[in-house]
């Protein structure tokens, strides 16, 4: 049944928007759909994510609702997972994905690629302990890769293997009989995806806001 | 003291009586009567057209009135938030392998890179995604004076506002009331005389009494809720023998399509008032209802469906093979079990014009009772109902591929979406299948690569 709304307050609103970045309207719209999720309730849990149809199908799902129960992506320096989340955490895990702006100096740049790229990296890293370690890489591999189809799972561990290695080759140089590589840290992270261009691959593009506009 | 209230009192009773002998009278004239016969007086469409007119003109008045205001018009968005990635899977790999490969492992390996495609599809989701949307009542570009049609429009004139308590006096004082009487009316009637002709020996006669009883019945419920109904294409009605399949929005459908011509009906028996109508109503003519524990058995449920239809003395069968109500913008993936008997399909798309009221029953949120309430106290029902030409399973087609073709001609006819989800989505989860998909397709796309490598 239609209820009367509350309309939030415009001052909360003030103050996502210079946290995350987003824009007032851009907020509205996350916030009802946040809402929406969580069933018209303050909190969000992971159940609320996972009935979602179209994410049921992406090979890397629990990695990504995680993502947004992961204490560290929350920038609070609170660490470990959460059991539910609140509309800022929602949108302050979303700002990772928030369009770049056109003005924008070298340094805030860098500053957002490294975020995206530490949310990237915690997203690989479960066990906290900031590497990647073979085990850790492996299992994402292996979930991106089909367990019955096309390539079975020794292929897939075998995958996992040898990117490690490509990576170890690349951070170590030439590693000795008896060296052994502990893991990814997040500058080796960052040397690898170097040349990937995160702006434009990791972001999601709000459709022009002429025709929804909110209601004051 | 009692001399005073005595001529009153006898005043008020005269008053009282009269009122309700015209109301009567009035009601039976212009309601009922044209009911039994089939024939309307066009009163409804009148009704339809005025209410049109009012509701132009609310809107109008609402957008300069936000004008004025300098406020902004809340048009809920009907297409999405975002802007979703058209490329598919394999186009999106290729361009990163080109953009990338400064980093040196080049060629279509697997690449760190490669989880940034999954993560930003699967926010994408979290934001948007197709099937949630089609689960909440459908959102109106203009308003029709119902406040739980779009609570976002407060107070903006004076006039809006009293006409829109005007409104509510009608419909809840007025309307309402009248409805009620005429369902109940209909209900008890066809109860009573389905038990009549239950009492008559089999053939011909009873057939046809209980064709014209049914019709009556459903056509006073018809006018119980205000349904303002156009068939189109009547030559495809389905016959003897035959399964007729609609797409459901709600329990009204069955009202919709039973008012213009007779079906059997198939369902679980009910207990309370609904159980007395589905007893009362099986004796005039076959229906199929299933007690709870023979729902389970497929075979049992199929066996019996078969039996029906082989009987070309028996009226064809009415199924909704989405399983639940879908809010009318789409129609979701029609279970296979009704296609896989053998015999000529009918379909039948119907589409709701929401501009009146909003037929869908989101039965996860509100209860049978809550929902009739709000179909007698809405403006009225308007919807179009199409007969499509029947069709048959073909040489080599299963049953699966059967439903997806009369799901789509459906979908084309009545203007809605033709999706691949299934129904059941509103309570339960997706099959591990379509996660097993994507990893497949982006398996294939390593795979696939490697051997281009190998050729070069």
């Amino acid at each position: 049944m239609g209820a009367f709304h509350s309309v939030p307050d415009d001052h909360e609103y003030h103050i996502l928007s210079e946290k995350t970045g987003f824009s007032l309207e851009q907020i509205g719209i996350l916030h009802n759909r946040f809402k929406q999720l969580s069933h018209n309730s303050d909190v969000l849990r992971r159940n609320d994510l996972h009935t979602i149809p179209d994410l049921a199908c992406n090979p890397i799902r629990s990695q990504i609702v995680e993502a947004f129960f992961d204490g560290r992506n929350f920038r609070k320096n609170c660490e470990g997972p959460v059991q539910e989340i609140g509309f800022e955490e929602f949108l302050i895990v979303m700002s990772y994905f928030r369009p770049p702006s056109v003005h924008m100096t070298e340094e805030q740049r860098e500053d957002i690629r490294r975020h995206k790229l530490r949310f990237l990296f915690n997203m690989h890293d479960t066990d906290n302990d900031g590497t990647i370690t073979l085990e850790e890489y492996r299992h994402v591999v292996e979930e991106l890769l089909s367990r019955s189809g096309s390539l079975g799972r020794e292929t897939a561990k075998g995958i996992a293997d040898a990117a490690m290695l490509e990576v170890a080759n690349m951070s170590m140089g030439r590693m000795g009989p008896g060296e052994v590589y502990a893991g990814i840290t997040f500058e080796h992270f960052l040397k690898i995806l170097k040349d990937i261009e995160i702006e434009t691959r990791m972001h999601i593009r709000f459709l022009n806001m002429d025709t929804t506009t909110l209601c004051k | 003291m009692e001399s005073y209230l005595f001529p009153f009192d006898n005043l008020l009773c005269m008053l009282l009586g009269i009122s309700f002998t015209v109301w009567f009278t009035l009601l039976l004239v212009f309601i009922i009567v044209p009911a039994v016969f089939g024939v309307s007086f066009g009163i409804r469409r009148l009704y339809m057209n005025t209410l049109l007119k009012i509701f132009e003109w609310a809107t109008l008045r609402m957008e300069r009135g936000a004008k004025e205001k300098n406020q902004h018009l809340y048009k809920p968005y009907s297409n999405g938030i975002i802007a979703k990635e058209p490329a598919s899977l394999e186009q999106e790999f290729q361009e990163m392998r080109r953009s990338g490969s400064g980093s040196g492992l080049g060629g279509a390996e697997f690449e760190m890179s490669d989880i940034f495609h999954f993560c930003r599809r699967g926010v994408e989701s979290i934001v948007d995604d197709e099937v949630t949307k089609r689960f909440s009542a459908e959102e109106l570009e203009s308003w029709n004076l119902l406040t739980r049609s779009n609570y976002n429009f407060h107070h903006i004139s004076t006039r809006l506002t009293v006409l829109w308590g005007v409104g509510v006096l009608i419909r809840y004082g007025i309307l309402l009331p009248l409805r009620v009487t005429l369902a109940f009316t209909g209900v008890g009637l066809l109860v009573f005389l389905t038990s009549i002709i239950g009492l008559l020996p089999n053939g011909g006669m009873k057939c046809f009494l209980s064709e014209k009883a049914h019709l009556m019945c459903y056509r006073i419920c018809v006018r119980a809720l205000t349904a303002i109904i156009t068939y189109h294409d009547s030559e495809n009605k389905p016959k003897n023998g035959g399964i007729c399949v609609a797409n459901h929005t709600s329990p009204i459908d069955v009202i919709i399509l039973a008012s213009d011509g007779c079906y059997a009906m198939v369902g679980q028996v009910h207990g309370g008032l609904m159980g007395v109508i589905q007893r009362a109503m099986v004796k005039a003519c076959p229906h199929i209802w299933f007690e709870r524990s023979e729902v389970k058995d497929r075979h049992l449920v199929a066996k019996r469906l078969n039996d029906h239809v082989a009987d070309k003395t028996k009226l064809p069968i009415l199924i909704f093979p989405e399983g639940t109500c879908i809010n009318n913008t789409s129609v979701m993936m029609f279970k296979k079990g009704s296609f896989e008997i053998s015999c000529t399909v009918y379909p039948v798309a119907i589409k709701y014009d929401p501009r009146f009221g909003d037929a869908f029953w989101n039965s996860s949120k509100f209860g049978m009772v809550n929902y009739l309430l709000h179909m007698m106290s809405s403006w009225a029902i308007v919807c179009s109902v199409w007969y499509l030409p029947p069709m048959s399973r073909e040489e080599g087609e299963d049953a699966v591929q059967f439903a997806n073709r009369v799901k789509a001609a459906i979908a084309r006819k009545g203007g809605l979406a033709d999706l691949l989800w299934d129904g059941g989505l509103k309570r339960e989860k997706v099959k591990e299948v379509f996660k097993e998909e994507q990893q497949k397709l982006y398996s294939k796309v390593l795979v696939g690569g490697g051997e281009d490598r190998s050729r070069s």
